[in-house]
């Protein structure tokens, strides 16, 4: 019983955050600007056109009205056709959302295990030469904006050595209906260089945590007693460190996870890696609502599913989460 | 740490992992196909649903036109080889023998029926962006399946200019395609020298030879567009040899892009950025004396206008802020291409005597005045309005820069909250721009949709209706120069550059051909001879 009503409190909560975000979400692209002007071409438009184009639009109505219509659509499935586009919002963010999903699980794939472990390991060796060299170069990788790392991964990694692909998602096969890259080689190839912008910053703040947390974990008398016992350092780090340390760990990977998913939009730009935050940003910048609406609706969801994932694993994780509930 | 570590082990596997990848050979170019990175992204395959660039330069492999505009603008044989006006109010159209659509079938004077109805009677706003083209025929009739007559309203002289814009679809077995039905996979059907293979809105277009083309084979089996917006990306994909060709190059990438071995093309675009007052307020928002008291439109006073023309120095413009890539401005279009006068020249800036125009206009001081513009928009278009800000400062007028992003501007402009913009516009011909900046606004006439600063000039209204009532020809030439000669004495707007279509390509391609319009196609490509 208790699940359920924790369950059903969630969901209620869901409910009012995705309401409060359409609301600030539509009312914001409404006042940034007039869409009509991106949707007719200006240059060449009479008013008559931009009149008829206006009226088609439903742009003539006041702006609680067109609110309205929006959320009568939405709660029947509908999220209008792209202004820009002309095909239905929500078809378009689903069919660049392979191309993000891919991007940011392989990011995490290598992110989270390569942040623990150097984490762990500097961990462990507090103030050793490794620790230093771990810490001072997490906070530069933390510090450098996403746009230059992409670009000099660009310099370094396509122009100066040509190694890699500057940008593009390079071939893709089909599976389940959807196109993904990481099932070619040519598509792997051409993941390398923006899994890698989206990683390094990834594995840093995940090392860092996962740092702090093992010098608190060794510190403590299990640990100690572990030792005394004779276990192993490497059995003691893996068996009894890392659950310890692993409940903040799996809280970051998740915001991570939900962030690289909405809002990798700089990685997205600069390797033209056709995914959902690239789409975000060009549709704020050519107001093309129904189209934002369906991302911010889509990520919204995305966050509150990861939340509530991240929750449940940590009943998994924390026998002491577990006995409570 | 003991070796065999699990650490050690994952840190291993990685490596082993990475390695085996990194010793595949990276992008190996297949032969004989066309890459191109371009910055026009193709929104919808209905090529009758918006008139953008974005849309229609990478249609025109698949669609053609009755009447091709050629790179210096002159009309040719498309669809139609040839075209006659019959009356005043009638134009015939013979068309081209022997031309298959991609499915196969004839192109007959019904195909030219179709479309034109598609667009006038059936397309339904927002898809609305040709219908002005073809508002003024009043019927179409096929006498024979390759001869087509159009009746209009009233005296059109230029429709065929109308017509060069519009892509010929085929008649489909009954009713009309939908744009849902054709941006949804129904493969787009064309006479075009390529044929669709497979497109992703915003991302990619990808094309193969057609290989029964009447104009013979084409120079590519295979064309591949790759929708990248951002300048840098583009840049660095050809200078990595993932695309041969890439477009909207900005000027500052060029020198690098010479440095490193590729090739640059590049020509005056047939369009202009200028500025426009707006002349039609008795005040205006931003414009104030030195003290910040509001002061009447000064930019009513055809001396205020002549004084601020003076002092902007256009050589900053092209030679500083684009690198040379840009054609300073005294008209509506580069004065090598047809109905510009060769009157009008750009003179250098001269401080002095427009310092002593602005005072016998009763500004000796000066005055303060918002400059407005688009940020990002067209090249140059932020940073002209800081040159043109220091420039003007030497004859006393403060300007305060104001830029914002396209849509912002476009908004902020239509509820009137600007005194002076930064614009730009382009169009098919000269009388086009003239008819829309210039003209006075008149809803009956359709003329001045752009001119949001409401420029009226009776005189120069006649003189344009007159010379688009003349055929096309020199004649036609002469009197919009003439036209342009006598507005541009009034100074309504000041002219600022041409900028440059600027393309870079790599080794596979031989030369490019620009096209003062902007296209980017694999028709302007040719293959490197070996």
């Amino acid at each position: 019983m208790a699940l359920i009503s924790v369950a059903l409190g969630r969901l209620s909560q869901s409910v009012l955050l995705l309401f409060a975000m359409s609301l600030i979400g539509f009312i914001g692209i409404h006042s940034i600007g007039n869409p009509v002007f991106n949707i007719v071409n200006i240059e060449t438009a009479t008013p008559d056109d931009i009149q008829r184009a206006t009226i088609a639009l439903g742009l003539d109505q006041p702006v609680w009205r067109q609110y309205a219509l929006f959320l009568d659509n939405v709660v029947h499935g509908n999220f209008g056709t792209s202004y820009i586009y002309h095909q239905p919002a929500l078809a378009l963010v689903m069919s660049k959302l392979p191309a993000t999903l891919e991007l940011a699980c392989v990011a995490m794939l290598v992110a989270a295990p390569a942040g623990t472990g150097v984490g762990l390991l500097a961990g462990r060796r507090k103030g050793g030469l490794f620790d230093r060299t771990a810490l001072r170069s997490s906070v530069f990788a933390l510090s450098i904006p996403s746009f230059w790392l992409s670009m000099m991964l660009i310099l370094l990694g396509a122009i100066l050595t040509g190694w890699f692909p500057s940008g593009g998602r390079g071939a893709t096969a089909s599976f389940m209906g959807l196109e993904w890259s990481v099932l070619t080689k040519d598509g792997l190839w051409h993941m390398i260089l923006p899994t890698l912008a989206l990683a390094v910053p990834n594995i840093a703040s995940i090392a860092r945590l996962s740092r702090s947390g093992t010098i608190e974990v060794e510190s403590l008398d299990f640990t100690r007693f572990c030792r005394a016992k004779g276990l192993s350092p490497r059995r003691i780090l893996f068996r009894h460190t890392l659950p310890n340390i692993s409940v903040p760990i799996m809280t970051i990977i998740g915001l991570q996870f939900g962030g690289m998913l909405a809002f990798a939009v700089v990685v997205e730009s600069i390797f033209s890696w056709p995914g959902v935050g690239k789409l975000l940003i060009d549709s704020i910048q050519l107001l093309d609502r129904p189209v934002v609406m369906a991302t911010l609706t889509f990520i919204s969801v995305a966050f509150i599913a990861l939340n509530a994932f991240v929750d449940l694993f940590h009943a998994v994780l924390d026998p002491r989460v577990r006995l409570a509930s | 740490m003991k070796p065999g570590s699990p650490f050690r082990l994952l840190l291993l596997s990685m490596l082993v992992t990475l390695l085996a990848v990194a010793s595949v050979p990276a992008g190996q170019v297949r032969a004989q196909e066309l890459r191109i990175a371009t910055a026009y992204k193709l929104m919808t395959l209905d090529p009758h649903y918006a008139n953008l660039n974005e849309n229609t330069s990478l249609l025109s492999h698949i669609y053609e036109r009755l009447v091709y505009q050629d790179e210096h603008l002159d009309l040719k044989p498309g669809l139609a080889i040839s075209w006659r006006a019959t009356s005043a109010t009638q134009w015939e159209f013979k068309l081209r023998p022997n031309v298959r659509f991609h499915n196969g079938s004839a192109f007959t004077a019904d195909d030219v029926v179709y479309t034109v109805e598609r667009i006038r009677d059936f397309l339904k706003p927002p898809s609305g962006g040709f219908r002005s083209y073809v508002s003024e025929i009043k019927a179409v009739s096929t006498p024979d399946p390759l001869t087509v007559v159009i009746d209009t309203n009233g005296n059109v002289p230029n429709l065929p200019l109308s017509l060069s814009s519009i892509f010929v679809m085929h008649r489909p077995g009954q009713g009309f395609q939908t744009t849902d039905e054709l941006n949804a996979g129904s493969p787009p059907v064309g006479t075009g020298p390529y044929r669709f293979q497979s497109w992703s809105s915003g991302e990619m277009l990808k094309l193969a030879r057609n290989d029964d083309y009447w104009g013979g084979r084409a120079a590519w089996p295979e064309v591949t567009f790759r929708v990248i917006e951002s300048p840098a990306a583009r840049v660095a994909a050809l200078a990595t040899g993932a695309v041969d060709v890439a477009d909207a190059i900005p000027a500052r990438d060029v020198a690098s892009l010479k440095q490193r071995g590729d090739r640059i093309a590049s020509i005056s675009a047939a369009r202009i950025n200028f500025l426009q007052f707006d002349v039609g307020r008795e005040t205006l928002p931003g414009v104030t004396d030195k003290s910040g008291t509001p002061i009447p439109n000064p930019f009513k006073i055809p001396s205020v206008r002549w004084a601020l023309a003076m002092a902007t120095d256009r050589g900053v413009l092209v030679d500083k802020i684009l690198a040379g890539y840009a054609t300073a401005a005294a008209q509506v279009f580069p004065s090598s291409l047809p109905g510009t006068s060769a009157n009008l020249q750009v003179s250098p800036p001269n401080y002095d005597e427009a310092k002593a125009l602005l005072a016998k206009a009763g500004f000796p001081g000066g005055f303060n005045v918002v400059l407005a513009g688009p940020a990002g928009r067209y090249p140059g278009d932020g940073e002209s309005l800081q040159a043109i800000a220091q420039s003007w400062a030497r004859i006393g007028v403060s300007v305060q820069p104001a830029a914002y992003p396209f849509s912002v501007f476009n908004t902020k402009r239509a509820a009137g909250d600007f005194a002076l913009w930064y614009g730009g516009t382009s169009g098919e011909a000269v009388d086009i721009i003239l008819h829309a900046l210039l003209a006075s606004p008149n809803a009956d006439r359709g003329t001045g949709a752009l001119n949001f600063g409401h420029y009226r000039n009776a005189a120069f209204d006649a003189m344009l209706a007159k010379a688009e009532s003349i055929p096309d020809g020199p004649e036609r030439n002469k009197a919009l120069a003439d036209a342009t000669d006598f507005v541009m004495a009034d100074q309504p707007i000041i002219p600022l550059y041409h900028f440059h279509h600027i393309v870079a390509y790599g080794p596979h391609v031989g030369s490019y051909v620009m096209h003062p319009r902007g296209w980017t196609t694999a028709m302007q490509t040719l293959p490197a001879t070996e």
